[in-house]
Protein backbone atom coordinates (compact mmCIF):
# COMPACT_ATOMS: atom_id res chain seq x y z
CA UNK A 1 0.00 0.00 0.00
CA UNK A 2 2.86 2.25 0.82
CA UNK A 3 4.34 1.43 -2.63
CA UNK A 4 1.39 2.32 -4.34
CA UNK A 5 3.23 5.29 -5.54
CA UNK A 6 5.82 3.94 -7.14
CA UNK A 7 3.78 2.24 -9.99
CA UNK A 8 3.07 6.01 -11.08
CA UNK A 9 5.29 6.55 -13.45
CA UNK A 10 6.03 9.45 -15.31
CA UNK A 11 5.67 9.39 -18.91
CA UNK A 12 9.41 10.56 -20.98
CA UNK A 13 8.13 12.93 -22.64
CA UNK A 14 5.53 15.51 -22.12
CA UNK A 15 4.61 17.38 -25.58
CA UNK A 16 4.57 20.65 -24.63
CA UNK A 17 4.51 23.21 -21.79
CA UNK A 18 1.08 22.97 -20.74
CA UNK A 19 1.16 19.36 -20.51
CA UNK A 20 4.24 19.65 -18.25
CA UNK A 21 2.14 21.68 -16.38
CA UNK A 22 -0.59 19.65 -15.75
CA UNK A 23 1.97 17.04 -14.75
CA UNK A 24 3.49 19.25 -12.38
CA UNK A 25 0.00 19.75 -10.75
CA UNK A 26 -1.01 16.52 -10.82
CA UNK A 27 2.22 15.83 -8.99
CA UNK A 28 1.18 18.45 -6.34
CA UNK A 29 -1.91 17.06 -5.31
CA UNK A 30 -0.47 13.34 -5.18
CA UNK A 31 2.12 15.36 -3.12
CA UNK A 32 -0.77 16.56 -1.24
CA UNK A 33 -2.81 13.76 -0.54
CA UNK A 34 0.40 11.63 0.67
CA UNK A 35 0.56 14.42 3.27
CA UNK A 36 -1.18 12.75 6.39
CA UNK A 37 0.07 9.44 5.83
CA UNK A 38 3.97 11.30 5.94
CA UNK A 39 2.78 13.17 9.12
CA UNK A 40 1.53 9.60 10.46
CA UNK A 41 4.50 7.92 9.29
CA UNK A 42 7.27 10.21 11.05
CA UNK A 43 5.13 11.58 13.92
CA UNK A 44 5.03 15.02 12.96
CA UNK A 45 2.11 15.88 14.14
CA UNK A 46 4.04 18.48 16.80
CA UNK A 47 6.37 20.09 15.01
CA UNK A 48 4.25 21.20 11.83
CA UNK A 49 0.69 21.48 10.50
CA UNK A 50 -0.69 20.00 6.97
CA UNK A 51 -1.02 23.80 5.76
CA UNK A 52 3.15 24.16 6.55
CA UNK A 53 4.01 21.42 4.60
CA UNK A 54 1.48 21.99 1.46
CA UNK A 55 3.35 25.47 1.27
CA UNK A 56 6.73 24.32 1.87
CA UNK A 57 6.16 22.04 -0.96
CA UNK A 58 4.49 24.35 -3.26
CA UNK A 59 7.56 26.73 -2.69
CA UNK A 60 9.90 23.86 -3.75
CA UNK A 61 8.08 23.38 -7.16
CA UNK A 62 7.89 27.61 -7.45
CA UNK A 63 11.88 27.24 -6.81
CA UNK A 64 11.73 25.40 -10.66
CA UNK A 65 8.93 27.66 -12.11
CA UNK A 66 11.13 29.56 -14.07
CA UNK A 67 11.95 26.22 -16.43
CA UNK A 68 10.67 26.49 -19.76
CA UNK A 69 12.08 22.99 -21.60
CA UNK A 70 9.08 20.50 -21.09
CA UNK A 71 12.06 17.89 -20.94
CA UNK A 72 13.73 19.26 -17.92
CA UNK A 73 10.31 19.62 -16.27
CA UNK A 74 9.91 16.25 -16.70
CA UNK A 75 13.53 15.38 -15.28
CA UNK A 76 12.38 17.34 -12.27
CA UNK A 77 8.82 15.87 -11.68
CA UNK A 78 10.32 12.29 -11.72
CA UNK A 79 13.42 13.72 -9.50
CA UNK A 80 10.03 14.49 -7.33
CA UNK A 81 8.57 11.83 -7.58
CA UNK A 82 11.11 9.60 -6.13
CA UNK A 83 11.98 11.78 -3.40
CA UNK A 84 8.05 11.75 -2.49
CA UNK A 85 8.27 7.68 -2.47
CA UNK A 86 11.08 7.49 -0.47
CA UNK A 87 9.28 9.26 1.91
CA UNK A 88 5.91 7.63 2.10
CA UNK A 89 7.52 4.30 1.90
CA UNK A 90 10.16 5.30 5.36
CA UNK A 91 13.04 5.22 3.59
CA UNK A 92 13.89 8.68 5.37
CA UNK A 93 14.07 9.36 8.32
CA UNK A 94 12.27 12.10 10.52
CA UNK A 95 15.50 14.42 10.92
CA UNK A 96 15.66 14.01 7.10
CA UNK A 97 11.86 15.31 7.02
CA UNK A 98 12.71 17.96 9.61
CA UNK A 99 15.85 19.25 8.24
CA UNK A 100 14.77 19.69 4.77
CA UNK A 101 10.95 20.33 4.53
CA UNK A 102 10.08 22.01 8.26
CA UNK A 103 13.34 24.17 9.22
CA UNK A 104 15.45 26.05 7.29
CA UNK A 105 12.32 28.22 5.84
CA UNK A 106 13.22 31.12 7.31
CA UNK A 107 17.05 30.70 5.64
CA UNK A 108 18.89 28.19 6.92
CA UNK A 109 20.28 25.15 4.68
CA UNK A 110 17.39 25.41 1.60
CA UNK A 111 17.29 29.14 0.99
CA UNK A 112 20.33 30.39 1.01
CA UNK A 113 19.87 31.68 -2.81
CA UNK A 114 17.24 34.19 -2.12
CA UNK A 115 19.55 35.19 1.08
CA UNK A 116 22.20 36.00 -1.06
CA UNK A 117 20.61 37.63 -3.55
CA UNK A 118 21.77 40.83 -2.67
CA UNK A 119 25.58 39.87 -2.41
CA UNK A 120 27.71 40.71 -5.52
CA UNK A 121 28.90 37.86 -7.99
CA UNK A 122 32.52 38.80 -7.55
CA UNK A 123 32.05 37.22 -3.71
CA UNK A 124 29.75 34.12 -5.13
CA UNK A 125 32.32 33.09 -7.76
CA UNK A 126 35.55 33.89 -4.95
CA UNK A 127 33.30 31.81 -2.43
CA UNK A 128 33.11 29.03 -4.57
CA UNK A 129 36.83 28.82 -6.57
CA UNK A 130 40.31 30.08 -6.94
CA UNK A 131 39.94 30.03 -10.52
CA UNK A 132 37.16 33.22 -12.19
CA UNK B 1 -33.84 -4.54 11.31
CA UNK B 2 -36.55 -5.49 13.66
CA UNK B 3 -35.56 -2.83 15.78
CA UNK B 4 -36.34 -0.49 13.04
CA UNK B 5 -39.66 -1.72 11.89
CA UNK B 6 -41.11 -2.13 15.43
CA UNK B 7 -40.01 1.64 15.90
CA UNK B 8 -41.94 2.52 12.56
CA UNK B 9 -45.26 0.58 13.39
CA UNK B 10 -45.14 2.44 16.60
CA UNK B 11 -44.27 5.79 15.65
CA UNK B 12 -48.30 7.84 15.34
CA UNK B 13 -48.81 10.57 12.91
CA UNK B 14 -51.27 13.25 13.91
CA UNK B 15 -54.67 12.49 12.46
CA UNK B 16 -56.22 15.59 12.14
CA UNK B 17 -59.96 16.73 12.45
CA UNK B 18 -61.06 19.47 10.46
CA UNK B 19 -64.83 20.29 11.63
CA UNK B 20 -66.31 23.35 10.26
CA UNK B 21 -65.31 25.50 12.94
CA UNK B 22 -61.24 24.22 12.75
CA UNK B 23 -60.94 22.13 15.77
CA UNK B 24 -57.47 21.70 17.37
CA UNK B 25 -55.11 18.79 16.01
CA UNK B 26 -55.28 15.91 19.21
CA UNK B 27 -52.63 16.73 21.75
CA UNK B 28 -50.87 13.61 21.00
CA UNK B 29 -47.48 13.28 20.42
CA UNK B 30 -46.86 14.41 17.10
CA UNK B 31 -43.92 15.34 14.66
CA UNK B 32 -42.99 18.82 13.90
CA UNK B 33 -41.19 18.01 11.10
CA UNK B 34 -40.41 14.57 9.36
CA UNK B 35 -38.50 12.26 11.72
CA UNK B 36 -36.68 9.90 9.60
CA UNK B 37 -35.02 7.75 12.39
CA UNK B 38 -32.46 6.19 10.11
CA UNK B 39 -31.67 8.17 7.29
CA UNK B 40 -29.34 11.12 6.82
CA UNK B 41 -31.09 12.51 4.18
CA UNK B 42 -31.14 16.05 5.83
CA UNK B 43 -27.45 15.60 7.00
CA UNK B 44 -25.81 18.17 4.28
CA UNK B 45 -24.31 21.19 5.35
CA UNK B 46 -26.12 24.60 5.98
CA UNK B 47 -24.71 27.01 3.27
CA UNK B 48 -23.72 29.57 5.55
CA UNK B 49 -21.34 27.10 7.24
CA UNK B 50 -20.03 26.02 4.32
CA UNK B 51 -18.90 30.06 3.43
CA UNK B 52 -17.32 30.36 6.92
CA UNK B 53 -15.35 27.39 6.56
CA UNK B 54 -14.49 28.07 2.88
CA UNK B 55 -13.45 31.30 4.06
CA UNK B 56 -11.50 30.50 6.96
CA UNK B 57 -9.36 28.26 4.99
CA UNK B 58 -8.72 31.18 2.55
CA UNK B 59 -7.94 33.12 4.84
CA UNK B 60 -5.59 31.34 6.48
CA UNK B 61 -3.48 30.96 3.60
CA UNK B 62 -0.24 32.67 4.28
CA UNK B 63 0.13 34.33 1.20
CA UNK B 64 -3.63 35.90 1.57
CA UNK B 65 -4.98 39.15 3.14
CA UNK B 66 -7.61 38.52 5.37
CA UNK B 67 -9.26 41.69 4.62
CA UNK B 68 -10.06 40.95 1.03
CA UNK B 69 -11.34 37.54 1.62
CA UNK B 70 -15.17 38.30 0.44
CA UNK B 71 -17.34 35.27 -0.88
CA UNK B 72 -17.18 36.44 -4.38
CA UNK B 73 -13.67 36.96 -4.45
CA UNK B 74 -11.05 35.40 -7.48
CA UNK B 75 -8.19 33.58 -6.38
CA UNK B 76 -5.82 35.14 -9.39
CA UNK B 77 -7.77 37.86 -10.04
CA UNK B 78 -8.57 39.71 -7.09
CA UNK B 79 -5.84 37.79 -4.51
CA UNK B 80 -3.16 37.85 -6.65
CA UNK B 81 -2.46 34.43 -6.59
CA UNK B 82 -0.76 31.56 -9.07
CA UNK B 83 -2.24 29.32 -10.54
CA UNK B 84 0.15 26.90 -7.92
CA UNK B 85 -1.19 28.74 -5.14
CA UNK B 86 -5.15 28.38 -6.93
CA UNK B 87 -4.30 24.20 -6.64
CA UNK B 88 -2.71 24.24 -3.02
CA UNK B 89 -6.23 26.27 -1.77
CA UNK B 90 -8.10 23.78 -3.78
CA UNK B 91 -6.29 21.05 -1.60
CA UNK B 92 -6.98 23.05 1.55
CA UNK B 93 -10.40 23.03 0.97
CA UNK B 94 -9.95 19.15 0.30
CA UNK B 95 -8.78 18.81 3.55
CA UNK B 96 -11.19 20.73 5.05
CA UNK B 97 -13.95 19.04 4.09
CA UNK B 98 -12.79 15.24 3.55
CA UNK B 99 -13.55 15.67 0.13
CA UNK B 100 -11.46 14.40 -2.60
CA UNK B 101 -12.10 16.67 -6.03
CA UNK B 102 -11.32 15.16 -9.32
CA UNK B 103 -8.89 17.12 -11.29
CA UNK B 104 -11.14 18.02 -13.94
CA UNK B 105 -13.58 19.93 -11.03
CA UNK B 106 -10.57 21.19 -9.12
CA UNK B 107 -9.41 22.72 -12.23
CA UNK B 108 -12.49 24.72 -12.75
CA UNK B 109 -12.72 26.17 -9.28
CA UNK B 110 -10.69 29.53 -9.51
CA UNK B 111 -13.15 31.87 -7.09
CA UNK B 112 -14.81 31.60 -3.90
CA UNK B 113 -18.09 31.56 -5.18
CA UNK B 114 -17.44 28.30 -7.63
CA UNK B 115 -15.57 26.77 -4.37
CA UNK B 116 -19.03 27.43 -2.27
CA UNK B 117 -21.12 26.34 -4.76
CA UNK B 118 -19.26 22.86 -5.54
CA UNK B 119 -18.64 22.05 -1.96
CA UNK B 120 -22.56 22.86 -0.93
CA UNK B 121 -23.68 20.63 -3.48
CA UNK B 122 -21.38 17.75 -3.15
CA UNK B 123 -23.05 15.03 -1.42
CA UNK B 124 -20.27 13.90 0.82
CA UNK B 125 -19.05 17.54 2.15
CA UNK B 126 -17.93 16.80 6.27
Amino acid sequence: MAFALRSVKVPPNSASLEEARSRVFDFFRIACRSIPAIMDIYNLDDVVTKSQLRSTIASEIRKNSHITNPKVIDLLLFKGMEELNNIVEHAKQRHHIIGQYVLGRQGLVQDLDTKDEGMSDFLKNFYKSNYF
Amino acid sequence: MAMRAFVLRHIQLPGQTLTATGSKPHPQWYLRASLRLFSSHDDHLTKEEVIDRVLDVVKSFPKVDPSKVTPDVHFQKDLGLDSLDNVEIVMGLEEEFKLEIPDKEADRIDSCNLAIEYIYNHPMAG
